[in-house]
């Protein structure tokens, strides 16, 4: 059996998949922290430790995303684009759009039938089409990252916020929660506001169906749902849409192996 | 004939500024602004008027701006803040041309013309380029907000930092930090990173000589300075630049008055009491 790997150190989480034959043996998630070839080696181990293998079975490792070249012991880097667009056209071959909500930044690509990532928007200049814009609102809600999607749901009289920018919303829903307002119609409010950026972006790169989201912001129904509302589209979801983008680099690593004989 | 007075009240997102004067200042009250603008403004008036030693009877006619100025129940009339800024300067110094406003929450830009507001460019959408991207550092960094700006002077090796999000700026601190750069460097990264920010909108307006600045940021020397850099040329800071807006409010309020006087017209006026409203609207 040959043994694959792929490794994404991203701004907040960092994922890993081995994979065997096109197929996956086991992943990883883990908090990147701030000391990210620790987390490299960290999250690999786990997910070797999960597949009952060690680091000499694996015959080929790619690593991607914003901390990739703190992967000492990958056999090269590839685009976080590339791998997303890999990493999607597996698990979902019909999709032609994809969303990808990072820590740091959104991602919108265009994709071919073959999986190839034909156009591309980054939202990096602001924090505020992110899912930082998630995190910074959570700690204010004293509510749990993974709890502010079903919270949201429960939303019978959604709060706006005036403001697309992180750092003035986190003042209005201060605001808002002194005057009473419910956590879930804020939560309401901020998907709201982050989907209306994420919408953005998709329109100017043309929404062509099917359309999946992915990256750790697909995790947050609250947001899924307001995205799907705002295009008029349903939305694929992957079950594990953390790691998308370390998938398709194991893709690409695998393609490499057999390439090589 | 009965002297006259006149106050300005400029209710900004982080201060409230009060000005009572004649022909001058004779009064001036500088407090934060607080959740309700009109209870903190009554306050603010109050303390105002006890400097000045003058009943509230006496003040001939309040201006209120800033952007809190429709929470003023006991104004006579609202104006906007660039007006005010723009009346307030060219009173304090005539020769100047463009004013940079760096505030708490927002920043603007305002050419003047005769006295007056002929163009402006404002920034309250996103939070670089206003005070509060160097709150949020100076928090990030445990830095006092006071200490930042002589902080900068200290600076041997300026870091560079991101001038496009504060959120992320805040991050690339915490980095730098851990990296062992040193502090001054990093403080002095992020009043360049706030400056480019800022020229880049005041430039859309053909900045003229001379440039007035003024605001909370500028009693931030560390921020005059790095402006200075941008511009290429000295800025004139007015001797209390958080009152401009307020003092520019009074005038206006004054020019009101002597207006209608000249044409004989009786002015509507609110009634003179200082209690706040219990109605929001």
């Amino acid at each position: 059996m040959v043994y694959v790997a792929g490794i994404d150190i991203g701004s907040a989480f960092s994922k890993a998949v081995i994979l065997a034959k096109n197929r996956i043996i086991a992943y990883q998630v883990v908090p990147s922290g701030g000391n990210y070839k620790l987390t490299a080696k960290q999250v690999t181990g786990k997910t070797l430790a999960k597949a009952k293998l060690s680091l000499e079975d694996i015959a080929y490792t790619i690593a991607t995303g914003y901390g990739a070249a703190n992967v000492s012991f990958s056999s090269e880097t590839a685009s976080d684009i590339s791998c997303l667009a890999g990493g999607v056209h597996y698990l979902f071959p019909d999709a032609r759009t994809a969303i990808d909500i990072g820590g740091q930044f959104t991602r919108v690509l265009k994709l071919d039938e073959r999986g190839k990532a034909t156009a591309f928007l980054l939202s990096e200049k602001c924090a505020a089409g992110s899912g930082r814009f998630l995190q910074v609102i959570a700690r204010v809600l004293q509510v749990a990252l993974e709890d502010i999607g079903e919270l949201s749901l429960k939303s019978k009289n959604r709060v706006d916020f005036n403001t697309g920018c992180a750092v003035f919303a986190e003042s209005e829903a201060v605001s808002r929660v002194a005057e009473g307002a419910a956590k879930e119609d804020i939560l309401a409010g901020l998907h709201r506001t982050l989907a209306a950026k994420i919408q953005t972006m998709v329109a100017r790169l043309g929404v062509e169906p099917d359309c999946a989201v992915v990256g750790g912001g697909a995790k947050d129904v609250g947001l899924v749902k307001s995205i799907e509302a705002g295009l008029d589209c349903q939305l694929l979801v992957p079950e594990e849409p953390q790691i998308v983008a370390a998938l398709g680099a194991a893709l690409l690593a695998e393609e490499k192996v057999s390439k090589g004989g | 004939m009965k002297s006259q007075y006149f106050a300005g009240v400029d209710i900004g997102s982080t201060m409230t500024k009060v000005v009572i004067m004649n022909e001058v200042v004779l009064a001036s009250v500088i407090g934060p602004t607080g959740p309700e603008h009109r209870k903190l403004a009554n306050q603010v008036m109050e303390e105002a008027l006890t400097k000045a030693r003058l009943a509230f009877e006496e003040i001939t006619y309040v201006v209120a701006t800033g952007y809190g100025r429709i929470n003023v129940p006991f104004a006579d009339k609202q104006i906007t803040e660039i007006s005010c800024h723009a009346r307030g300067v060219a009173h304090l110094l005539p020769e100047v041309r463009t004013v940079i406003d760096v505030g708490g929450q927002d920043s603007k830009g305002i050419k003047l013309k005769d006295g007056r507001a002929v163009d402006f460019v404002m920034n309250d959408k996103c939070a670089a380029g206003t005070g509060r991207f160097l709150e949020v550092t100076a928090e990030e960094l445990g830095v006092s907000l006071d200490d930042m700006g002589r902080l900068s002077l200290e600076a041997e090796n300026k870091v560079e930092i991101s001038s496009t999000c504060t959120v992320f700026a805040a991050q690339e601190v915490v980095a730098k930090l851990s990296e062992g750069a040193a502090l001054a460097d990093i403080i002095a990264g992020l009043h360049e990173a706030i400056a480019i920010r800022i020229y880049g909108m005041v430039r859309r307006l053909k900045i003229e000589r001379e440039v007035a600045l003024t605001g909370g940021g500028a009693k931030n020397i560390g921020l005059v300075k790095a402006l200075e850099a941008k511009l290429g040329f000295p800025v004139l800071v007015p001797p209390e630049p958080l009152l401009t807006g307020a003092i520019g409010a009074a005038l206006l309020g004054k020019d009101i008055v002597k207006e209608a006087e000249k044409k004989g017209e009786t002015l509507v006026r609110s009634e003179r009491r200082l209690t706040e409203a219990s109605i929001f609207t």
